[in-house]
């Protein structure tokens, strides 16, 4: 990669801590680059003034072009392509779409959305993730900083001060 | 503020409610004797029995959040809990119809019909209400609504005076709420199949010929949807009034998904049972459906656009699920929505033996009242439905409004989605 970043993070032991120092730093207007959680640490979005995913919205859009596949394409298929009368029922038999419909719609929105997921936050096969810490995924949370936009000293009191249980620098 | 209090202008207001519903009920019982009353009768199935219903739920849902160790709902339960309580009255309503069977006050089942039985008799006979008539009789609605209902509102009382109980205090092992536990889990089956079997009693035997294996789901999910929509409007008035202040945006966000995923669960039930009667196209059970399209049209698709795609497009996204305004809506829409799907499951067929009087055998002309609920059937609810809130507001005066001892308190006090 070719803009590497140098940060300054610090370790904490419990998600209490992590919230009240990103509260304390919300509050100083000091810049997060970001915080890892291992799992979703609940009031913590708000907080880091994240707005809302719109993943849902486009999941809306894939499961309505879902839905009008199925009947759309059902519709051609009974009535256009190969009409079979089945159990005496006409062509357009709507009741019967109304199972696919529903399959379609499910398949293609959440198929649709993760492939979006992936697309927009560049994960794929062989890509290389910047671990911070190991320990992130399991027990640990950290706030991060980016030292061209808090300075180090800045950064690393802040940690202290919020106590964070360590604090270290790493180019990522 | 701890207890709820009636106001003067609400107890009037109520008490008007109240008197509209009798007076639509006398009017109704008095301007169409046709049938045996039955449309007065017919009325008064359908607002006891959808009352009678939320009631049920009401418990059910409560006796299942114990037993699930849910702690979300604790702040706003004293609402299920005068819901619940409500069951009382409900069993003495049904007790009307009940023994109505026996002296011919009312002539909705026509299993009812001891000449229909007698094999002796082949002009009448009919093999298929004997066949039936072991679990389609007399008695068997009798101490089916006695034993159910009556079982439901002891349960329900228990852990009313329980909950009372647990809040006095002293109660230092939570021996009050492990008692309730074991009630809540012990009315589980019987909520489950008691109201399978009632509703199958109540309501769909006025089908007498016809019958569902999805019915009493359908049913239920109806129930259920209602208990939630009147929950919400509840919790939003007690809240307007300045009770309730510690529920937030957080529990009616809760409270919205349910109203959204059970409006779903209860589409999905009703297309179940359609599509598979569509489907097998057996003639017995088709006529069902024949009945409701040729002469319901506008309620049998108007009951999917309002409890179907109104609530799912407009409960879909996050923030509708907090706003007042849209669940407010959806919940007071989806509550007349579900009246109307119990008029329709109820009307046709009374108007069916409404018919089968005049020997004509001509097509249904437009009845009020029959394929389209009047100003009677209208003021009718109004008056059932201030009744129910009656009942419950009267329960919730005579205790404290927040619980203060629940074990799960302080997860409800920090609940957030």
């Amino acid at each position: 990669m070719a803009n590497h970043k140098d940060i300054v993070y610090g370790i904490y032991d419990d998600e209490t801590d992590l919230l009240r120092a990103v509260k304390v730093a919300h509050d100083k207007h000091i810049d997060i680059m970001d915080v890892y959680t291992p799992f979703p640490v609940h009031g913590l979005d708000p907080l880091l003034g994240l707005s809302e995913s719109r993943l849902h919205i486009a999941g809306f859009v894939y499961g309505m072009i879902g839905t009008l596949t199925a009947f759309l394409g059902m519709t051609w298929i009974f009535t256009k392509d190969w009409p079979i009368i089945f159990g005496g029922k006409p062509h357009w038999s709507f009741p019967a779409f109304v199972p696919i419909m529903f399959e379609l719609t499910v398949l293609f929105a959440s198929i649709g959305m993760v492939v979006t997921f992936y697309v927009i936050n560049g994960l794929g096969p062989g890509v290389v993730n910047p671990t911070i810490d190991l320990r992130l995924t399991d027990d640990k949370f950290c706030i991060a900083f980016d030292t061209h936009e808090t300075s180090k000293g800045d950064a690393e009191a802040f940690l202290r001060s919020t106590g964070a249980s360590e604090v270290h620098s790493k180019t990522i | 503020m701890t207890n709820f209090e009636i106001s003067g202008r609400q107890r009037i207001l109520l008490m008007v409610g109240i008197v509209i519903g009798l007076i639509c009920l006398a009017a109704t019982y008095v301007t169409a004797p046709e049938a045996h009353h039955a449309r007065f009768w017919s009325n008064y199935l359908h607002n006891s029995v959808f009352f009678t219903g939320i009631a049920v739920m009401a418990a059910f849902f409560l006796s299942a959040s114990i037993t699930a160790w849910a702690g979300w709902y604790v702040l706003f339960k004293r609402v299920w809990e005068a819901f619940g309580m409500f069951i009382i009255f409900g069993l003495l309503l049904m007790l009307v119809l009940a023994l109505g069977n026996y002296l011919h006050l009312h002539h909705l089942y026509h299993w009812a019909d001891e000449t229909l039985l007698d094999p002796s008799n082949p002009e009448k006979f009919d093999p298929i209400l004997a066949g039936k008539a072991p679990f389609l009789n007399k008695t068997w609605y009798l101490g089916g609504t006695i034993v159910f209902l009556g079982l439901t509102y002891f349960v329900m009382s228990r852990i009313r005076s329980l909950s009372l109980r647990e809040d006095e205090g002293n109660d230092e092992n939570f021996s009050s709420h492990r008692k309730m536990r074991v009630w809540a889990a012990a009315y589980l089956p019987i909520a489950g199949f008691g109201s399978a079997a009632m509703i199958w009693q109540w309501i769909m035997s006025i089908d007498s010929h016809w019958y569902s294996t999805m019915f009493a789901w359908y049913t239920g999910a109806s129930w259920f949807v209602s208990m939630l929509a009147l929950t919400i409007l509840t919790v939003m008035y007690l809240k307007s009034r300045g009770y309730l202040t510690t529920v937030n945006d957080e529990h009616i966000h809760d409270l919205g998904k349910l109203l959204f995923a059970f409006s779903i669960f209860w589409t999905y039930l009703w297309f179940s049972q359609y599509m598979l009667i569509w489907y097998a196209n057996v003639g017995e059970e088709t006529i069902y459906f024949r009945e409701r399209f040729d002469n319901y049209a506008v309620l049998f698709y108007g009951n999917i656009a309002i409890n179907f795609v109104a609530p799912f497009l407009i409960l879909m996204r996050n923030d509708t699920k907090r706003k007042w305004g849209s669940v407010g809506f959806v919940a007071a829409l989806v509550f007349f929505g579900h009246w109307l799907d119990f008029f329709l499951m109820i009307k046709p067929g009374v108007a069916h033996a409404f018919h089968a009087g005049d020997h004509g055998g001509h097509a249904h002309e437009f009845m009020s009242g029959f394929t389209l609920p009047g100003f009677l059937e209208i003021g009718t609810m109004i008056g059932f439905l201030c009744f129910f809130l009656y009942v419950a507001y009267a329960t919730m005066a005579r205790a404290r409004m927040e619980p203060t001892h629940d074990p799960y308190l302080q997860e409800s006090l920090h609940h957030h989605v």
